[in-house]
């Protein structure tokens, strides 16, 4: 006697309901959104497990550091407030910690300074390729959430920036808790011993080690904790995300 | 009665099961991942189409393989169009206009591009697009190669049979392919040497190590395995490597698709989507 249930006819039609499924979805023009969310959930569930220690990104000797670190992104901010902030030392600027805490926070510059710092030499990696080796000093950004103390709804980290980019929106970006307070996440005021520079993002920039260069926001003049991302811009959780599709979660 | 009377009637063509349904899926659905991924490379490279060897790389060290402008100190030829010239070590030539799409910059003349895109489609869109056929192409890799060690067929269709690997077969198998002639009858039945041996390369070493190099530029996977930096040699070594098993994958896939017109299109298209394959009978036999 023949079986009506045989394996081929089990694994066909789980294949023709699977085509079946992905052609719904491409009709309806949701396929590729799909694929590149399914593809960003399984990189992400992926290198969660893989840090799930909080393994440290590798540090090198002072001899490693780069003689000539390239620039990108905003360069020089423009308008009425940075410049002003600039050219006055940043003394009349103060990092704001708010949103979902319970501790809103101001610090100024000295303030952050006077905190246990953490100090570190490791590698930019730019999405366009290249990289270089600085050395960065600042504020573990777990330290200073834990002074803020978020609340239970918190998920996400947002950097509010002070440069504006030619489509006239602030830059920003955003992480979540989870690389928000592994050790080596920084805000860093100090770059290879120097108070950091204006193109490098002066007064404080973020160093997130985990993930690669457009994720390290400079000109950072706020910091809010959310927890959800659609608020912002066209909702993708940056700048880079919202103008050019870049991946948020950018652990690759 | 004659001697060939008494054969039994055979046809001229026998046509027998070769590739099961498994194969034929994961050849095609691996064949749309690579033609994703060496696209979308190619753009991602284009933006930066410099290459080093080592831990660091950027606009202020020396590359070892590079589309600069033929202007020194000029820009980037991807986001500033400029006459080209590609750099191999310290020999330089001028490539404006031989390789590759041309671009009309208007002012700024004919520049090259490896692979042009609409402005509309983003570099960061091309990384995301990278990562979805990136992961298509690696489980469908890592599914087959259960397939084919768990079914057998590893040995059975890709590793040389004794027979082939004799010094007579072997010189059989390389005038063949430089005659350009395909195998008949019984040969026909399985795949020849070469043919086992490109496939073996790529399954088992190509892919692997293009996973692996691309793996190598992953912030969080380093952090995990460190390792990776050691094994190629540095960030920017594993990124060479990576582009050049890239320009390898497509070699491959360009001999591979050339082979089918030498072993016969329709029957070779066809076993791969149908699976039936016409086996040729050896003439007298």
């Amino acid at each position: 006697m023949t079986r009506l249930v045989t394996r081929r006819t089990v694994l066909v039609g789980a294949g023709a309901a699977a085509v079946g499924l992905i052609g719904i979805d491409a009709l309806r023009g949701r396929l590729p959104e799909h694929m590149l969310s399914a593809s960003q959930s399984l990189t992400t569930h992926t290198q969660r497990i893989l840090l799930r220690r909080r393994p440290l990104v590798r540090e090198f000797s002072p001899a490693d550091i780069s003689a000539m670190f390239p620039t990108n992104g905003t360069t020089q901010p423009i308008g009425d407030i940075y410049p002003r902030l600039a050219a006055g030392g940043f003394r009349d600027w103060a990092l704001r910690i708010d949103g979902l805490v319970g501790t809103p926070l101001s610090l100024s510059l000295p303030q952050l300074q006077a905190l246990d710092a953490r100090t570190q030499i490791t590698m930019h990696n730019c999405d366009e390729g290249w990289n270089a080796i600085a050395q960065w000093k600042g504020v573990p950004l777990g330290h200073l959430l834990r002074l803020a103390a978020p609340t239970r709804r918190a998920q996400y980290v947002v950097f509010h920036c002070m440069d504006k980019r030619e489509d006239g929106q602030h830059y920003y970006e955003s992480i979540d808790l989870f690389d928000a307070f592994h050790p080596q996440t920084i805000l860093a005021y100090e770059m290879n011993g120097q108070p950091l520079a204006v193109a490098y993002g002066a007064p404080l920039r973020l160093r997130v080690e985990t993930q690669i260069g457009y994720k390290n926001a400079k000109y950072i003049g706020r910091i809010e904790l959310v927890d959800r991302l659609d608020q912002f811009g066209k909702g993708r959780g940056g700048w880079w995300e919202d103008s050019d599709n870049a991946v948020w979660y950018a652990g690759q | 009665m004659s001697a060939v009377a008494e054969r039994p009637a055979v046809t001229l063509r026998e046509r027998v099961y070769r590739h099961p349904l498994s194969v034929r899926l994961w050849h095609w659905v691996t064949a749309g991942a690579v033609v994703g991924l060496v696209f979308t490379g190619f753009n991602i490279l284009n933006i930066h189409p410099r290459l080093y060897w080592g831990e660091v790389g950027n606009a202020h060290t020396t590359p070892i393989i590079a589309l600069e402008s033929t202007e020194p100190g000029g820009p980037r030829p991807a986001t500033h169009p400029a006459p080209t010239a590609l750099r191999l070590g310290s020999h330089r030539w001028n490539v404006t206009g031989h390789v590759g799409i041309l671009q009309d910059a208007g002012e700024d003349g004919l520049y090259f591009m490896i692979v042009s895109t609409p402005d509309s489609w983003h570099f960061g869109g091309m990384r995301a697009w990278h990562f979805v056929f990136a992961w298509i192409l690696f489980l469908a890799w890592a599914c087959y190669c259960i397939y084919l060690l768990l079914g057998g067929r590893l040995k059975r269709t890709l590793l040389p049979s004794a027979r082939q690997v004799t010094v007579r077969a072997v010189v059989q198998d390389l005038w063949d392919h430089l005659r350009l002639r395909a195998a008949r009858g019984e040969a026909a039945r399985q795949y020849n040497l070469l043919q086992k041996l490109s496939y073996l390369i790529v399954i088992f070493a190509l892919v692997p190590l293009m996973v692996l190099t691309g793996l190598t530029m992953s912030n969080s996977v380093t952090a995990r395995f460190p390792e990776l930096y050691t094994l190629f040699g540095g960030r920017q070594s594993a990124r060479t490597i990576h582009a050049l098993c890239a320009v390898a994958l497509c070699l491959f896939a360009l001999v591979h698709i050339a082979q089918l017109f030498v072993a016969g299109f329709v029957n070779e298209v066809r076993s791969m989507i149908t699976g039936y394959f016409d086996i040729q009978r050896e003439p007298g036999k």
